[in-house]
Formats: C-alpha cells, sequence, structure tokens
C-alpha cells in the first residue's frame, strides 16, 4: 500500500510540477478564479448602474389640473425635482400618444365627498404603457404621491386625535427582522453556488485535456505507459491532480468572490450595502469545502474521460464543452431563490451540491440531505472510475488508434463483439 | 537465465476496413546479456508491434515472452522495471528540467530512493548535460533532447533495453552519438533490442540479425551466419534473399 501511494505521489507530483508552469493552465486554474467572476460582476453591476443613471438624467414632462390650492405642496416639491419638468399643454391626452408628455395628473374631488375631510382628494395618472417614458414617469410621481398621501393621512389623523390605522381602516406596516448578517448570507447563497461550479468546471478543463490529450499530442503518452507502476496508478495520480486543480480554482473564487463581493456590489446597491455583512458563517465551510471537493472528483472524472478519447488538445476542447454546457443547467436551475432541498433534489448530480452550498450559506444543515448528496456524488465518481479503468484495458484506446468519442466506444467496445484479442482475454 | 525469452509470439488487430490483421504471426528469439539483437524490417513489418508487446504496451494475442524471467503478461510492472524502452514515439515531458526528467523516471521506475540523486548526476556527466541540466526540455536543442530521452531510458539502470528506431528524424553526427552510446551500453553487460530498416545500422551494431517480414522472423543469425546461409553478402541483398525467399 505504501509503494503504491508512493508511485501515485511521484506521477502526482510530476503532473503538477509541470502544470504549474503551462501558462493556460495558470491563468484559467489560478488566476481567473481569484479576479474574473469578481471583474465581471463588477462591470455588469456598474454597467446597470451606469444605464440606471442615464435613465435617472432624463426628465419626466408632467402636467398637473385641477391641483387644490390646499395641496400646492406637491407642486413645490416636483418644482424642486430636478427629475421633472412641469408644463402645461392645451391637449395634453393626445400629446402622451405624441410623446410630448409623459404624465398627466388629473386631481378630481372624491366619489363620495366627506364634510369630516374637505380636503380630500383623488388622482388620476394617465400615461403611455407603450413608452419607456411615460412609465418612467408615472413610477416617479406614484412614489411622491403616495409619500404626501401618507404625511397627510397622518396629518388628518392627528389633527383629530385619532390613529392613522382607524382612518385607512386597513393599515399595512412592514418590517424586515433580517438581520444585515441574515441578508448577506441571502445574497451569498444566490450567488457563490452558482459562481463555484462555474469555476470548479473552469479550472477543471485544461488539466483535464493537458493530462489526456496532451499527452498524446506531445508524443508522451507511450513513455508513460512503460514506466514501472500499474497502470491504475497512473490512472489515480492524473485523476487526483485534475481534481486538486478544480478545487483549488473553486476554493480561490469563493476566498475571492466573499471578499470583494460588498465593493463589487456597490454601484448597484450603493449606501444600502452598508447595512450588509457579507461572510460565510464559520459553520458552512466544511460543508462548503466537502461540496467543493465532491464536485472536483465528479467534474474532473467526467472530464477526463471524454478528454481521453482526444488526440490533440482541440479535439479534447470539443469533446469536453458539452459536459461543460451540461454542468450550468442544473445550477441555472437553482437560482430561483423559492426552490427547496427536498430528496429528490438531493439525488440529482451537481443540483444537489449546488443546494446544499445554498443552505450552509444561509446556516442550513439538513443533514439526511447532506448524506444523500454525498452518497449520490460518491457513486456518480465511482462509476466514472470504473468506466475510465473499463476504458484503459482497451488497447486500440491506449494506443490513441480509436476515432471517435466515448459514446461510440462505448457502443462499439462494449455491447459489440470483442475487437483485437489479448492473451489474458483469450484465457 | 535468458534476459529476453520470446517463443512464438502472436498479435491479431481488427481493422475498420481489413477485418482480422495478424500483425505479428508466431516470432520466437532470444537475446543474452551483452548482446545487441537486431530486429530488421520494412514498414509495416512487424517490429514495433512485437517490442510493444516485450515491453507490456500492449498484450500478446497468444504465445509467451519473459524478459528477465518475468513473464510480459502475468508480471508487466516487473517487466517495466528490468526494461528501458526507448522509440521516436515517446518523447520528453516538455515542462520539466532534464534534471527533472531523469529523476522522475528513476523514481517511477523504483530505482532505491536513497540514490536517485546520485544516478541523476552520474547520467547528467554521461551525457554530458551539466550545463542544460536546470533547462526546460522544451529550450533544448534536438541533439540534446536524444541525450536526455536516452538518459531517461537508462534512469533506473534497466538490464535490458529496446531501442526502437532510436535514429529516425536524426542527422548523421547525432545517429552517430546514439550508435556510439548504445554500443556502450553493450558492453556494459546491457542486453538490447534494436529495431531499425536501415541495413548499414544494423550491419554495424548488431551481434545478431532478426529478419522480419509480414509479422514473421525469417531468420535470426549473425551476419556471418546469415552471409553462409544465402548466396549476398550485404545485408541489403541478404534482407530481399529472404523476403523475396517469404514471399514465393
Amino acid at each position: 500500500m505504501n509503494d503504491r501511494l508512493r508511485q501515485i505521489g511521484i506521477l502526482y507530483v510530476r503532473e503538477l510540477r509541470s502544470a504549474l508552469r503551462e501558462r493556460n493552465i495558470v491563468v484559467n486554474s489560478i488566476l481567473l478564479p481569484i479576479v474574473l467572476y469578481p471583474a465581471i460582476l463588477w462591470l455588469v453591476y456598474s454597467a446597470i448602474s451606469f444605464v440606471a443613471g442615464q435613465s435617472d438624467v432624463l426628465s419626466s414632462r408632467v402636467m398637473l389640473r385641477n391641483l387644490p390650492v390646499e395641496h400646492r405642496q406637491i407642486l413645490l416639491d416636483l418644482e424642486e425635482r430636478n427629475s421633472v419638468e412641469l408644463t402645461t399643454l392645451e391637449n395634453p391626452e393626445v400629446a402622451i400618444r405624441r410623446g410630448e408628455l409623459d404624465l398627466l395628473v388629473r386631481f378630481e374631488a372624491p366619489d363620495h365627498p366627506d364634510d369630516a375631510f374637505p380636503d380630500n382628494f383623488a388622482v388620476e395618472l394617465v400615461y403611455d404603457g407603450s413608452k419607456d417614458r411615460s412609465r418612467t414617469a408615472r413610477a416617479r410621481l406614484t412614489d411622491q404621491l403616495d409619500d404626501y398621501r401618507l404625511d397627510y393621512l397622518i396629518d388628518t389623523a392627528g389633527a383629530i386625535g385619532i390613529r392613522p390605522a382607524t382612518l385607512q381602516l386597513v393599515w399595512i406596516d412592514m418590517r424586515n427582522i433580517a438581520s444585515g448578517t441574515d441578508m448577506g448570507r441571502f445574497i451569498l447563497g444566490l450567488l457563490v453556488p452558482m459562481f463555484l461550479i462555474i469555476m470548479l468546471s473552469v479550472g477543471c478543463i485544461y488539466p483535464a485535456i493537458d493530462s489526456t490529450a496532451g499527452e498524446r499530442e506531445n508524443s508522451t503518452w507511450e513513455t508513460l505507459m512503460t514506466v514501472a507502476t500499474d497502470r491504475s496508478n497512473i490512472l489515480l495520480a492524473k485523476y487526483f491532480y485534475v481534481a486538486t486543480m478544480s478545487f483549488t480554482a473553486g476554493m480561490l473564487n469563493l476566498a475571492a468572490m466573499t471578499f470583494s463581493l460588498k465593493a463589487v456590489l456597490r454601484p448597484l446597491a450603493g449606501d444600502a450595502l452598508d447595512d450588509l455583512s457579507i461572510e460565510l458563517p464559520l459553520g458552512a465551510i466544511p460543508v462548503i469545502v466537502l461540496g467543493a471537493a465532491l464536485m472536483a472528483l465528479f467534474i474532473a472524472a467526467g472530464m477526463m474521460i471524454l478528454a481521453s478519447f482526444a488526440r490533440t488538445f482541440k479535439e479534447g476542447q470539443s469533446m469536453i464543452g458539452p459536459f461543460y454546457i451540461a454542468l450550468f443547467l442544473p445550477v441555472m436551475f437553482i437560482q430561483a431563490p423559492d426552490i427547496a432541498f427536498t430528496p429528490v433534489l438531493a439525488a440529482i448530480p451537481v443540483v444537489n451540491v449546488a443546494m446544499m452550498f445554498r443552505e450552509a450559506i444561509a446556516g442550513v444543515y439538513q443533514w439526511p440531505l447532506i448524506g444523500i448528496t454525498v452518497a449520490v456524488e460518491l457513486l456518480a465518481v465511482s462509476l466514472a472510475l470504473l468506466l475510465a479503468s473499463r476504458i484503459l484495458q482497451h488497447e486500440e484506446f491506449l494506443l490513441g488508434g480509436y476515432t471517435g468519442g466515448l459514446g461510440r466506444f462505448i457502443k462499439d467496445r462494449f455491447f459489440k463483439r470483442p475487437r483485437s484479442r489479448t492473451r489474458e482475454d483469450q484465457s | 537465465m535468458t534476459p529476453v525469452q520470446v517463443d512464438d509470439l502472436r498479435k491479431t488487430f481488427h481493422d475498420e476496413a481489413r477485418g482480422e490483421v495478424q500483425a505479428v504471426a508466431g516470432i520466437s528469439f532470444e537475446a543474452r546479456q551483452g548482446e545487441i539483437v537486431g530486429l530488421l524490417g520494412a514498414n509495416g513489418a512487424g517490429k514495433t508491434t512485437t517490442l510493444r508487446m516485450l515491453s507490456t504496451i500492449i498484450g500478446p494475442t497468444s504465445g509467451r515472452a519473459t524478459i528477465m524471467g518475468h513473464d510480459v503478461v502475468a508480471g508487466a510492472a516487473e517487466v517495466r522495471q528490468c526494461l528501458g524502452f526507448y522509440s521516436s514515439t515517446t518523447a520528453l515531458y516538455p515542462r520539466l528540467t532534464a534534471r527533472e526528467t531523469i529523476e522522475f523516471f528513476a523514481s517511477v521506475n523504483r530505482y532505491p530512493a536513497e540514490h536517485v540523486a546520485e544516478r541523476v548526476e552520474q547520467l547528467i556527466d554521461r551525457f554530458k548535460l551539466n550545463d542544460y541540466a536546470d533547462a526546460r526540455v522544451e529550450k533544448l536543442s534536438s541533439g540534446m533532447k536524444q541525450k536526455v530521452s536516452i538518459a531517461r531510458t537508462l534512469a533506473h539502470d534497466p538490464p535490458v533495453l529496446i531501442f526502437d528506431e532510436p535514429t529516425v528524424g536524426l542527422d548523421v553526427l547525432n545517429a552517430l552519438e546514439v550508435h556510439a552510446e548504445i554500443a556502450r551500453l553493450r558492453d556494459e553487460g546491457k542486453t538490447i533490442l534494436f529495431s531499425t530498416h536501415i541495413m548499414s545500422e544494423a550491419e554495424k551494431l548488431c551481434d545478431r540479425i532478426a529478419i522480419i517480414h509480414g509479422g514473421r522472423l525469417l531468420a535470426c543469425d549473425t551476419l556471418k551466419g546469415l552471409r553462409q546461409a544465402t548466396s549476398a553478402h550485404y545485408l541489403e541483398d541478404i534482407f530481399v534473399e529472404y523476403v523475396r525467399g517469404a514471399g514465393a
């Protein structure tokens, strides 16, 4: 056993040493995880806030009609806003349709006047829902009128000595009891699983191709086949190396995201972020590390099997492509925040780990589901390794003479008669 | 114990277009210590397939072969430990240095760990790699790569060496250096299997020559023995006579 581990160790160190001298691998497995996604997020959110800023600069053309003198404060407030340009037109509805006016605010007497509240009024907002600018004007005035209405309600209730709730009959109060830490974890829970799985995959691609198709392209495959060790040792050393690079990429990305997320989100969320605490709960870290390790093993197995059929680096990239995309689909599926972690989801590879990440970040640990997840991932990894060892027994594959992918190989070799016979096959 | 013993070795492949193809059809020979046995044959004669079976890269369909008493199927790992395999298709890892390359192959081929460093320095001195030992292989010239490649084949000091067309793609001077090194190894007591299709190489280096054609061994003898068995003097003519005889 010790000799076997020593052999695997020698082969593993050789793989790592070569990999860390290859620019593409260093960029994809180490630099990208640290800088790429924080940079992408920062750019996206900066772009969103820039577009929102452009929209803020555009003023809304608004006409007020029949404003009661008692409520002149509305006019004064609007005149103070740079984003609203007050105007008067003869036929405002036609002007709205033509795009010459964005909103008409028509003040009217209430349908059922009440002597107790002679100042009461009704408002109709006339706008064109097919025009962005008109919808923006409506949103701006709705916010302003809501605020004014609330103040008016509180003042009026105070004047007659009752509570505002009594005056309005149904009074809705909202209070967010989530702490800054809770909200921070919620945001992390939405973003981290997706980026972590993407980065575990990205970190895996180049090492998986380099250690399989790369060996063929460089003609080092046959050299390796002649070393005095069991071929399963070679397979395991390569596998652990690819999984290590994947895991490293994932962990580096997680650290980078955790440390940079607040700064990255600031262009969009502004001062609201000051109340948020964006940090991983300590208890989640072992679960995340476990999940990342399982995912790294799973992705490494899948990518290595596919890439091992390629004879060149380019072929390897095209063979891995569909698997890489297939990994993202389940991750997109769990982006909806209301999806619950159930035993069914725990039995689906990739989805289960992503859900486990999300719950752990939120501080929720459903141990039976975590157990199912670990069992399912280990089963998937074991099946992949079994398939890899079966493939490695085929000489045509070993010598690089096989032209085709995994699907054709399985069909040809496992469901048809054997092609090349060896002495062991016959005995 | 005969270092290399081959008995009725056969290999059949399946080809999509041609069906079952017998690449090696019952080859038997042996190689003794301190001897170079040349496998001489045209392209596709079955030389490389035979050597790949002996180096355990592929398994034989039938027959038996042993290297230092170890069966190539049942004791594949032991065979590889006793064997250094060199061919034009066994390249080096471009991102390792010459020193790291030799060290890796010595270690992975189970050379005693406490002597690996000493062995590496010994080979660096032997092949005059001192000035380039810490340069990456990808930065070396073809001639230097060739030396590193032979050094890695010898890294674990195997008693049996296989050289499969070692001079392919080399210029005359580098090819001569390879010849000299192989002769030196024979003098040190190594058993060497040397595959080539270049007659002059076989004539110059080999103690015995095995002529292979169509997957069959047509003859295996010293150059003198082959001359006596045929009416020809030059190896080229001897080879042609055997091949034509096999076709008749």
